[in-house]
């Protein structure tokens, strides 16, 4: 069963002019124990997915969904305090950045000893003490800090981005959620530390058991242990699938361009050849396209995709769009598109 | 912060140092026999006089006058009183300790009540309770203190006979002076009526001790609010309060503590300024301290008492600050990071 389950999903919030879906018909499912990474350009509504999830939407705006459910229980039926419970009990979530999620005044230790749920300890006062010390120390050793005693001991200005971010995911797995939600936990690290944390929390995810919904920003940072990966474009999905499949057979144009600017294969290239990528800039909030937002910026796009294209599936693969590309068996070259494309006055809505 | 410790300790003395070079040309500056104006001995006897300028270096250049005049500071003999004859640094004592029980009682009452109004009108930001103690600390902020102080004796005293108008004790209970402070002289006196007699100090103090306390308190409660507002939008709390933290916990544990760093820094500054304030609230209100003693001692031009009173209130400032620094820095390290990129 999925620990997640999320169906058309939008989120609208209303402006000057007029409403505005910055959520558009998302949908996800996530899996227990599984790693899944959702991947936007900054403004495509990712992190106000895993607002969503979490229950941090301003009150302001009005959420839409056939479905979100929380293993098996429907998140939006639920009262505030209901849902806060089971939040705060089964989720947590990290960030980039992480020294700001530290209060600067006090220490780690403290912070960390703050973090155990009063609820495990055993004994009695001083017991308790000692016991609470000792689960920090675990948790330290959990997230691979080994040196313990001067990391609990130092304040959060003094610990390297990388020790930073692992105190973060300490304090976030200490009362052991099912579901981790990592906002860009890695954005300005450098790639040895990346590395690391991608190591742990993969790690994690197999021995406790937790999802993990890794947020993103490119294809280049997808944490390569992750089993599932969406994309997401100005709040509405794009694809969804398998890691292998996505990458090797993308369907989507807009995976294809994202595979192509990721500059993977920069070994091929021509010297002062063309950087590939989309033509054109993401849309505003007040100016979204109609029907497939990608519509203005999409090489393969027709008249018909004014009208938001339903989600198809070929095997685990997930898609949303009218031309997709395709792929004669065994064959990892997309066809060329099915249609010739039309002329530029198509694409102007 | 050994190394912060001693460098905040250098500049108090070098401060301390200019002081006294202000204070010793204050005696050239001042009208009259600079002589007079720094031992405060009037004589018409030539032959102590000339005892006099040898004594103090005045046959000398006016660098050895300032080494002499230095060492008599340093050693206690700040003169004496051109009115009284009494010995300055003595009369200076008790004064002081006068003056240091009216502004630290003002300051504690300040802070004690300007933090946690600050926290509660942030709190409870945009909301009725907030509104009101934004205002009423704005009206109060702006009324002078000369003027709130005849208010007060006006209303409380006079009016409503609630308090005392003016000075420390009733002259009845027949309290020695011997420190300074009131409440400590009673403490130590042997009278049978300690309890009544603290009781009655106790109404005295109850004035002063608020006009005085106002000004500041209405900072801190705008300096408080505006730090609180700012902490509690910061990133930790929202995830400190994510994770479930209490939100007693989260204000006392994570948020007071963040938002005291800019508060603490202004205690120094405010209490420059509550020193001003005491100066003419002592005046207004009789109270024997370093206050109304300068006042008394510019009607009548008795310059070694004003040169005495300036190194001390100077002096205290200096030291206050100092240790407000110092402290700041002790408890907010990343203060110390800032300043030296070490800890």
């Amino acid at each position: 069963m999925n620990l997640l389950d999320i169906r058309n999903l939008s989120i609208e919030m209303d402006t000057s002019q007029g409403p505005i879906k910055v959520l558009d018909k998302m949908s996800l499912q996530l899996r227990e124990g599984e790693i899944h990474t959702l991947i936007g350009e900054s403004g495509s509504g990712k992190s106000l997915l895993a607002k969503a999830i979490l229950g941090f939407i301003n009150p302001r705006w009005r959420v839409i969904a056939d479905r979100l459910w929380w293993n098996g229980s429907d998140l939006l039926s639920m009262t505030p305090a209901q849902r806060r419970t089971i939040t705060g009990r089964d989720m947590a979530m990290i960030f980039q950045n992480p020294r700001s999620y530290l209060d600067p005044n006090s220490t780690v230790g403290e912070q960390l000893r703050e973090a155990i749920p009063s609820g495990d300890l055993e004994g009695l006062f001083l017991r308790r003490r000692a016991d609470r010390n000792t689960r920090v120390t675990r948790l330290l050793h959990r997230v691979g800090v080994k040196n313990h005693d001067d990391v609990m001991n130092s304040y959060p200005f003094e610990l390297s981005d990388g020790v930073a971010q692992k105190v973060t995911i300490a304090m976030a797995i200490a009362h052991k959620p099912k579901l981790l939600i990592a906002d860009e936990p890695t954005t300005a690290m450098e790639p040895s530390t990346r590395a690391q944390i991608y190591k742990l929390l993969e790690r994690l995810s197999v021995s406790q058991g937790m999802s993990v919904l890794m947020i993103t920003q490119d294809m280049g940072s997808i944490i390569p242990q992750s089993e599932r990966i969406s994309l997401v474009y100005c709040g509405q999905l794009m694809e969804s699938g398998p890691l292998e499949e996505v990458t090797k057979t993308p369907r989507h144009p807009y995976t294809q361009a994202m595979l192509s600017m990721s500059l993977h294969d920069t070994d091929k290239m021509e010297p002062k050849q063309r950087l590939t990528g989309l033509s054109g800039a993401i849309p505003t909030l007040q100016h979204l396209p109609i029907g497939c937002r990608l519509g203005p910026r999409c090489p393969r796009a027709q008249k018909k995709c004014v009208q938001q294209p339903r989600l198809d599936k070929v095997q685990e693969q997930l898609y949303a769009c009218h031309f997709p590309l395709t792929y004669k068996q065994s064959d990892d070259k997309p066809d060329a598109p099915t249609q010739p494309k039309s002329s530029d006055s198509d694409k102007e809505q | 912060m050994i190394r912060y410790t001693l460098r905040r300790l250098m500049l108090l003395i070098i401060t301390l140092w200019l002081l006294s070079i202000l204070a010793f040309s204050l005696n050239y500056l001042f009208p009259g026999d600079p002589l007079t104006n720094m031992t405060g001995v009037r004589t018409s006897d030539p032959l102590l006089y000339e005892q006099l300028q040898q004594a103090r270096g005045f046959d000398h250049s006016i660098v050895l006058q300032y080494t002499n005049y230095f060492s008599h500071i340093i050693s206690g003999d700040w003169g004496q009183s051109l009115v009284t004859q009494r010995p300055v640094f003595e009369d200076m004592q008790v004064f002081f300790v006068a003056t240091l029980e009216l502004s630290l009682l003002a300051m504690s009452v300040a802070f004690l009540a300007g933090v946690p109004l600050g926290v509660l009108a942030a709190v409870r930001q945009r909301k009725l309770s907030d509104r009101i103690i934004m205002g009423v600390s704005l009206s109060s902020y702006s009324i002078p203190v000369f003027w709130l102080a005849q208010l007060f004796i006006l209303l409380f005293a006079v009016k409503l006979n609630w308090l005392p108008i003016t000075g420390q004790i009733n002259p009845l209970y027949n309290i020695d002076n011997r420190t300074g402070s009131i409440l400590l002289d009673i403490w130590f006196s042997d009278t049978d009526y300690k309890l009544a007699a603290l009781r009655d100090a106790a109404q005295h103090l109850v004035l002063p001790v608020a006009v005085l306390a106002i000004m500041p308190l209405t900072m801190l409660v705008r300096i408080t609010r505006t730090a609180t507002l700012e902490v509690l939008q910061q990133n930790y709390i929202r995830a400190a309060r994510a994770r479930g933290l209490s939100e007693p916990h989260l204000l006392w544990k994570h948020a007071l503590p963040n938002a005291m760093q800019p508060v603490v820094l202004q205690l120094g500054l405010q209490f420059s300024i509550l020193i001003t304030n005491t100066i003419i609230t002592e005046a207004i209100f009789n109270w024997p301290g370093i206050g109304s003693w300068l006042i008394k001692g510019i009607y009548e031009r008795d310059y070694p008492v004003i040169q005495g009173t300036l190194l001390t209130l100077a002096g205290l400032i200096l030291l206050v600050n100092v240790l407000v620094e110092l402290y700041h820095a002790w408890r907010y390290p990343q203060v110390r990071k800032e300043l030296y990129a070490e800890h």
